[in-house]
């Protein structure tokens, strides 16, 4: 069963904002990271799928639950930390987060059996009993991604879940995320505009812009290496590029690295032996592996020209 | 057993999260939740102190007359009547409304301001299950502060008489007068201050503008009642809340407005409409509040 289907999901404000256009995905579980950039629709999708606003037109299921019709059965399983703060400053994390429970169907006992797990999970101890007014930014996120939790559900949908936080706190969260996602085996949906973090957490990626699906694929796919290798020398650049160039190998020059189409094997004996011939020190070869944020940089245009043929 | 403590609390710490494979009550569950919630939170307990004295305050206040009352009959022995039970809730019903106004606001103000709604509707219940709970949790709190004196006083009473069997045997009738008018107050109070708090997270304002309805139409009907002498006068206590009270408790317990009496009472007595005109209308307002109510959850924002 997909986790995730929507299909032609459109959200309208007015005539002019246009938030969802005509969006259909369809997504298995894993760990799923939606990117965008702001206002591309990112938060609009995933308030849809929780039934805080209506679709405009088109459906959308999410774990086969009809998210406009079976809203209260399929939100039983569903676990939701908002971007913003959404928690009550005069009550303790723990009496909050066994109430969140309760609303999501848990019995009394449960609810607060569950509780302490699940703040001991994400690292709040002894605070936990106190109101949450004093609580810092981290922990508050840790509450919000506890009351996400602790009713065990199917299928977190997180958004913006390191907002705000310091870059240990980022990480930790992140960690926190992914190890719910791999080790739990709960279905994640996670929205950033940091590409970063979705490399690390996600193994499915989802990119929208203006509402529109731009792409979704497996991370892999995203993240293939690109057939160039990148040669940085002590010095004489241009003389091992000549050398290889004679060879018959495609060179371009920046500044003391030489970026060199592979085809095949070839180019690593050639370049051996040219660094041997000319004398000079080989600092390094390496494959230039294309990170997620190179997909939403325009193409330098020499490095796409090497790899082309 | 004798690992060093750090090393029994890691070990906590890893055993952490597990799945959960017991049952899930669902919808149901969700609103009872929210309801005892609720109703929890409007008297303050499991808030601080601060929160706590302003409903409890009022909660005991209301039932000072009720134990003046009971204290005098426990002193002079035959039956001293202060308070019939009739004028119980018009004797009390500015203490109702400042209970109302406080309450309604932190009952529906709270999860607006906090943003905790998108947290409520994204679990397993619907828009309008959460404003009926609320809704549920207010008419019961109301109910405490309403029911309980007379409660108190009719209890006392047969206590505090010569022969308890006897005034239970005698006032059996008072019964379902008492239930009927506080059960009836209650669901409308909760509905104008649900549907006036709904409107706005700020507490201050809704405060104000809950007893502003109360107060201020009650002022307003008095003057016009008494000064003009037009026809349509005759109907203006159909739109005030206080007015209408009287008028439904009077006619539940079949009892008559007396004249010179000044006051709501007396503004009933001249106007002299018909007892059962207070109870449909008050079911009427009742009913379009808790629309409003509804409405307005229906399309918060969240």
């Amino acid at each position: 069963m997909p986790l995730l289907e929507t299909h032609e999901l459109t959200k309208r404000y007015g005539s002019a904002v246009t938030a969802l256009d005509s969006l259909s995905l369809n997504l298995d579980p894993g760990v799923i990271g939606l990117v965008g950039a702001n206002g591309a629709g990112k938060s609009t999708l995933l308030k849809i799928l929780l039934g805080l606003i209506a679709p405009t037109s088109g459906s959308a299921t999410l774990l086969g639950f009809d998210v406009l019709r079976q809203g209260p059965e399929l939100r039983q399983f569903v676990g939701y930390m908002p971007e913003h703060d959404c928690l009550p400053t005069d009550m303790t994390a723990t009496d909050f987060v066994a109430h969140m429970a309760q609303v999501s169907g848990l019995p009394r006992t449960a609810a607060r059996e569950r509780t302490a797990e699940t703040l001991r999970h994400v690292g709040l101890f002894e605070e936990r009993y106190r109101e949450m007014r004093g609580y810092s930014t981290g922990m508050k996120q840790r509450v919000k991604l506890a009351q996400a939790l602790v009713h065990d559900p199917r299928v977190m949908l997180l958004d913006e879940p390191t907002n705000g936080l310091d870059p240990a706190g980022r990480d930790e969260m992140l960690d926190l995320v992914h190890r719910t996602g791999a080790e739990f085996g709960i279905a994640i949906v996670m929205s950033s505009h940091l590409l970063g973090e979705i490399e690390r957490v996600c193994d499915h990626l989802v990119v929208i812009g203006n509402g529109r699906l731009v792409r979704s694929d497996a991370i892999a796919t995203f993240t293939a290496r690109t057939q160039v290798l990148a040669v940085e020398v002590e010095s004489s650049a241009d003389r091992v590029a000549a050398r290889l160039r004679d060879k018959g190998l495609r060179v371009i020059e920046e500044g003391r690295t030489l970026l060199i189409g592979l085809e095949d094997d070839r180019p690593y004996d050639l370049i051996r032996d040219a660094v041997v011939d000319i004398g000079v020190g080989l600092v390094r070869i390496e494959q230039r592996r294309q990170s997620l944020e190179d997909l939403f940089r325009p193409p330098r245009p020499e490095e796409s020209d090497v790899a082309a043929s | 057993m004798s690992q060093p403590a750090e090393h029994v609390a890691g070990n906590i710490y890893d055993l952490g999260y597990q799945r959960y494979g017991g049952v899930r009550l669902g919808r149901r569950h969700a609103v009872l939740a929210v309801y005892v919630q609720s109703l929890r939170s409007a008297f303050g307990l499991g808030r601080r102190t601060s929160s706590k004295i302003i409903p409890m305050g009022l909660a005991i206040v209301v039932l000072i007359p009720a134990s003046i009352q009971l204290g005098i009959a426990a002193i002079a022995p035959g039956d001293v009547e202060l308070i019939k039970f009739e004028n119980y809730l018009g004797f009390v019903e500015i203490i109702l409304a400042l209970f109302c106004a406080a309450v309604a606001p932190e009952l529906l103000g709270r999860d607006q301001r906090t943003n905790t709604l998108s947290l409520y509707f994204s679990r397993a219940l619907l828009r309008r299950d959460y404003a009926l709970a609320k809704f549920g949790a207010l008419v019961s709190a109301m109910l405490v502060v309403t029911l309980g004196p007379l409660v108190l006083l009719f209890a006392g009473n047969a206590l505090g008489s010569d022969d308890s069997l006897d005034y239970l045997k005698n006032n059996a009738d008072q019964v379902l007068p008492i239930v009927a008018s506080t059960a009836m107050l209650s669901i409308f109070f909760a509905s104008l201050g649900l549907a006036v708090a709904a409107q706005t997270p700020r507490r201050a304002f809704a405060t104000g503008g809950v007893l502003a309805l109360f107060v201020v139409s009650s002022s307003f009907v008095s003057i016009m009642v008494n000064a003009a002498s037009e026809d349509y006068s005759r109907y203006l206590p159909l739109v005030s809340p206080f007015h209408l009270v009287r008028g439904f408790t009077f006619f539940f317990f079949q009892a008559s407005f007396q004249s010179g009496t000044g006051g709501v009472g007396g503004d009933l007595y001249i106007v002299d409409l018909p007892g059962a005109v207070y109870a449909l209308a008050t079911l009427g307002i009742t009913a379009v509040a808790a629309a409003l109510l509804l409405r307005r959850y229906e399309r918060i924002a969240a």
